[in-house]
């Protein structure tokens, strides 16, 4: 799968095309408004993560030409400005997400997963790793064609995991995930660590591989 | 003491020593020049008898006369000097000048007395000091009145001009309309007055977008280093030491990303960027907030109470979110295992009070920026003055109490 990153900041764009870099993506940047116009006229990707603010203009032309042109590409928007105004005006231009900076890349890898899923399965979509499904309808968990009982925050915990495979996801990156910017009560990572050992019992007692691994107190892995 | 108070009093006092001054030398002078024209008289008199004596060789029989006497006096000796005096006579009211000289008759030597009443310069003098007087007086009294009157009239622009200085605030666009006045003076002071308001609210507005563009400017910085961060535990390579510098690393950056995400939002508050609002349904949204925390109490073991009444607040969307998430984060951190979270919403209040093991908050600090009980606290010192800054543009009044070991956040609209 493609994915198009529109980012004038070179360093970000590295670090956002080296997570994303694995079996699963195939990562092209640009890093201004003429060059971005024209891949995105050129090409179909899965997704475009887009910066607003762009040498040359302003990335929500691009996603109004998007939109001109009725190209299906899912448009993830990143931006500083984090104003309800701002991301309800993205949303209304045709954005599938808004990303406020400074995010976490496993956030970004799993806000581009939902997108592309959405794009994909029409909202009626299933996930299935090995012995794990996920209806992401029915917000539910079965291991092995059995329905296991998570709540919502164990839930969401586990989609994030399996959208970040094989990789290892900060402490940090979880609260900020689980919470939002503004719950600044977050750095408890106590309650996080509950919430892990909660979801990795109730796994297992379901009869699924222990996947959640920790690394060094710092994060959580899920490996398959 | 008022300008004019002052002025009236310095100007009143100086008139009076001044009028009472000229008015007694003015006195002292008309009299001598009145003095001396009588005295001109008795010479001429004297001249006269001096005249009919050497003619007649006797001394001329005194011819009653108003106002003037004239007698003689036998001496042994002759009398050389002349002599002026002022002198008062038994049964007269008024003073006569009198003047003495020597002269001979017949071989005989007087001393011949004219004596002139004064009566005339008298009233002269009285009438010129009492015109003095009522001179003092009327003019006393006029400049009293236009002191009041004049001054004031002349003073109201000032007046004018302070009414709208106080209204004066430097976090407001609107720069000072001063109405034109006649008065070079007020003229130059509302000139002056103006331009150095407006230079205020500019540099404050400079400073303003100042802190909202480095803080805009600070985002991107640090989602370069979260990024890097996040790749680099990638590494399957990392020692269990390395990890925890990592994790130090991400703790200072969350810290310094939520300080820059605080301060962003002060300055948009400050800069009305949050001035639409809706009527917002709060007990909905407080029952939401609940069900948010609710895990994160539930975890830490903290009985939460709650009893909800309808009520509804008139107040920007993402503010009220903001708000709330504040309150209940607020009254969660400083909370303890086992411990205890009260909500009542009612109709125009809305209470919240939390067990805490830390001292009573000093009122008069609290709410300033980066105030924190403890030095050594995990968190910034921004989240209650976005609440108090937050409560002072909705027109929402914010009380703190403290007993026992609870803190109290009383929310009035």
């Amino acid at each position: 799968m493609k994915v198009l990153v529109i980012e004038d900041e070179k360093e970000l764009s590295d670090s956002i095309c080296a997570y994303l870099a694995n079996e699963q993506f195939v990562c092209e940047r640009t890093f201004d408004f003429s060059s971005s116009m024209e891949k995105i006229l050129l090409y179909d990707y899965a997704c475009i993560v887009l910066d607003v603010n762009l040498p040359g203009g302003s990335g929500l032309d691009i996603l109004k030409e998007l939109k001109t042109q009725n190209k299906t590409d899912g448009v993830l928007i990143i931006s500083a400005r984090n104003s309800l105004d701002d991301k309800v005006f993205a949303l209304k231009t045709g954005a599938d997400d808004y990303l406020t900076k400074p995010f976490h890349l496993p956030e970004l890898a799993a806000r581009i997963n939902a997108i592309i899923r959405r794009k994909s399965f029409d909202g009626k979509n299933e996930i299935t790793c090995n012995e794990l499904k996920l209806d992401l309808g029915q917000k539910n968990v079965r291991v092995n064609n059995d329905a296991v009982d998570l709540t919502k925050k164990e839930y969401e915990l586990l989609l994030y995991f399996i959208s970040n495979k094989n990789r290892v996801i900060s402490k940090n990156a979880i609260a900020q995930h689980l919470w939002g910017d503004n719950m600044d009560v977050a750095d408890s990572y106590d309650f996080i660590y509950t919430h892990i050992k909660n979801l990795r019992k109730k796994l297992m007692q379901a009869g699924a591989a222990d996947y959640i691994k920790s690394i060094y107190g710092m994060g959580y892995k899920f490996s398959v | 003491m008022k300008l004019f108070a002052k002025y009236t009093r310095i100007n009143l006092l100086t008139t009076i020593i001044i009028f009472l001054l000229s008015a007694t030398a003015f006195y002292f002078v008309i009299r001598y020049i009145l003095i001396n024209q009588v005295d001109n008289d008795l010479r001429i008199e004297e001249r006269e008898i001096e005249t009919y004596v050497h003619e007649h060789g006797v001394l001329p029989e005194p011819i009653p006369v108003k106002d003037q006497k004239i007698s003689y006096a036998l001496v042994d000796r002759e009398f050389l000097k002349r002599k002026f005096t002022t002198e008062h006579f038994e049964g007269e009211g008024d003073s006569f000048r009198v003047l003495h000289f020597g002269i001979t008759a017949g071989e005989k030597m007087y001393i011949a007395t004219v004596a002139k009443s004064l009566e005339g310069t008298d009233d002269l003098t009285r009438s010129i000091l009492l015109i003095s007087l009522a001179t003092i007086l009327v003019i006393l009294v006029t400049s009293l009145v236009i002191n009041r009157v004049l001054l004031k009239k002349l003073w109201q622009p000032f007046y004018t001009s302070l009414d709208i200085l106080k209204n004066f605030r430097v976090d407001k666009k609107q720069s000072l309309n001063f109405p034109s006045t006649q008065i070079d003076e007020f003229t130059f002071m509302n000139q002056t007055i103006g331009k150095t308001t407006n230079q205020a609210q500019q540099e404050y507005s400079l400073l303003k977008e100042f802190t909202e563009n480095a803080s805009h400017e600070m985002q991107t910085p640090l989602a370069i280093i979260r990024s890097k961060l996040d790749l680099l535990i990638q590494d399957e390579n990392l020692s269990e030491d390395q990890s925890k510098t990592m994790q130090s690393a991400y703790t200072a950056i969350e810290k310094l990303s939520r300080l820059n995400q605080s301060l962003l939002l002060l300055a948009k508050i400050e800069n009305n960027q949050y001035a639409d609002t809706s009527r917002i349904n709060l007990k909905d949204r407080i029952a939401e907030k609940l069900d948010a925390f609710h895990e994160l109490w539930q975890n830490q073991n903290i009985s939460v109470t709650s009893t909800l009444k309808d009520a509804t607040i008139n107040l920007n969307t993402e503010l009220a979110d903001i708000l709330l998430n504040n309150l209940f984060s607020n009254a969660t951190r400083h909370n303890f295992s086992n411990g205890t979270i009260d909500v009542a919403l009612e109709e125009k209040q809305l209470k919240i009070s939390n067990s805490s093991h830390e001292n009573e908050l000093n009122s008069r600090q609290m709410f300033l920026r980066f105030f924190s009980q403890d030095r050594k606290s995990r968190y910034n010192g921004l989240g209650l003055s976005i609440i108090k800054q937050i409560c002072d543009v909705s027109g929402i009044s914010i009380q703190y109490l403290f007993s026992g070991n609870e803190h109290r956040f009383i929310l009035t609209w």
